[in-house]
């Protein structure tokens, strides 16, 4: 059967549990390329979210009025506040607002636009749902992901003064002492796993919360509605979690390279001075040797 | 008499149910012992009630290992 149906005429039928798909499919090729229905849905959605945003960005005025561009402008507030507060240099961090703040409003945005009713398994084309969230395939979370993270690599070390000196920040002093250079190799390779965590935890969310909707959906059976309303209202609230999560964890892994070139500009870790300890004062540790 | 060796038993349906119940087990611990622990500061300190987000990020760390858990069950055929 070619043609889309609804899911419950079928679910009266076969009753072999519910239909759950992790994978992408494919939907239709263009020129060879295989277009999947989380493209497409992806496609849709950014579309509607540039027209929607353009037009409340459009009509911002000193006093706001209506509903939705006060919550546009309460997220915008809330994450850009939460990005200047992550810098201990403020105008360092008001230059990455923009970017923390398109990044928050893309995935929130796309999660949500994923759980209007219609789409996921609802409506069926063989066997396959035609519209499936763009959040919900891990190609567009690590796409999201690649781009947060290399943007994060190209900012930090621009704000460190050069690749060595970002590479410098890994060591905790001479790289020449063994043991800093293997916890130095160390703390590069967990670097590197952060792409793959903050998309795999953008995309394990959601298609959970895909999977949680259509079990329950499953269960209601006639009243599927019902049932699965709960976990559609939990699964705003998770999307609008995991959307300020990938936020404030990208932005915390440049926060800490910033503040760390920030703090060391004129000072390294290396020197043969005396460190730092709680409750002694530097200025005073000279003149105590020296009586 | 009853004969379970004539019945074929899907083994991987036991190691998925193993799976997803032994890797939920972590992070729902650390999950307890993160709120746990914020309360009993906001309790102390109301002042640290303003943690929440930073609480929340901890968290999604944390969970991150029971979803990996539930990823891996598709590997089992």
């Amino acid at each position: 059967m070619n043609i889309p149906t609804l899911n419950f005429i079928t679910r009266f039928a076969a009753d072999d549990g519910p239909a759950i798909h992790v994978a992408p499919a494919e939907i239709f090729h263009v020129g060879g390329v295989a277009i999947t229905n989380s493209i497409l849905y992806g496609w849709i959605s950014i579309t509607l979210i540039t027209i929607a945003l353009v037009a409340i960005a459009r009509k911002v005025t000193l006093q706001p009025k209506g509903g939705a561009m006060q919550m546009v402008e309460a997220g915008a507030d809330f994450i850009s506040s939460a990005v200047v507060d992550a810098f201990t240099d403020k105008s360092r961090g008001r230059k990455y607002v923009p970017f923390f703040v398109t990044v928050f409003f893309f995935i929130l945005l796309n999660n949500w636009f994923g759980l209007i009713p219609g789409v996921g398994e609802a409506i069926q084309r063989g066997e396959n749902p035609v519209l499936r969230p763009f959040t919900a395939d891990l190609n567009g979370t690590l796409a999201i992901g690649i781009f947060t993270m290399v943007y994060v690599y190209f900012a930090s070390i621009r704000e460190s003064g050069g690749i060595v000196k970002y590479f410098k920040h890994f060591f905790l002093g001479s790289p020449l002492n063994p043991l800093y250079l293997v916890i130095g190799i160390l703390e590069i390779f967990t670097d590197l796993t952060r792409t793959l965590s903050l998309s795999l935890r953008l995309f394990l969310n959601v298609t959970i919360g895909e999977i949680v909707i259509a079990v329950f959906a499953y269960l209601g059976h006639a009243g599927g509605f019902v049932t699965a309303l709960p976990f559609t209202l939990v699964e705003l609230f998770i999307g609008a979690l995991q959307a300020y999560i990938f936020t404030v964890l990208s932005l915390q892994y440049l926060a800490i390279t910033v503040n760390h070139a920030t703090e060391h500009d004129n000072h390294d870790l290396t020197e043969d001075e005396p460190h730092e300890t709680i409750g002694v004062d530097r200025d005073r540790v000279g003149e105590a040797t020296a009586a | 008499m009853f004969n379970f060796a004539a019945e074929a038993i899907n083994t991987a349906v036991i190691g998925k149910g193993l799976m997803v119940g032994l890797g939920f087990i972590g992070p729902s611990i650390g999950i307890g012992i993160i709120g746990g622990n914020y309360l009993k500061s906001v309790g102390r300190n109301p002042e640290a009630a303003k943690f929440f987000g930073q609480a929340l990020v901890f968290v999604a760390i944390v969970e991150l290992f029971g979803l990996l858990a539930f990823a891996s069950t598709f590997i089992v055929k």
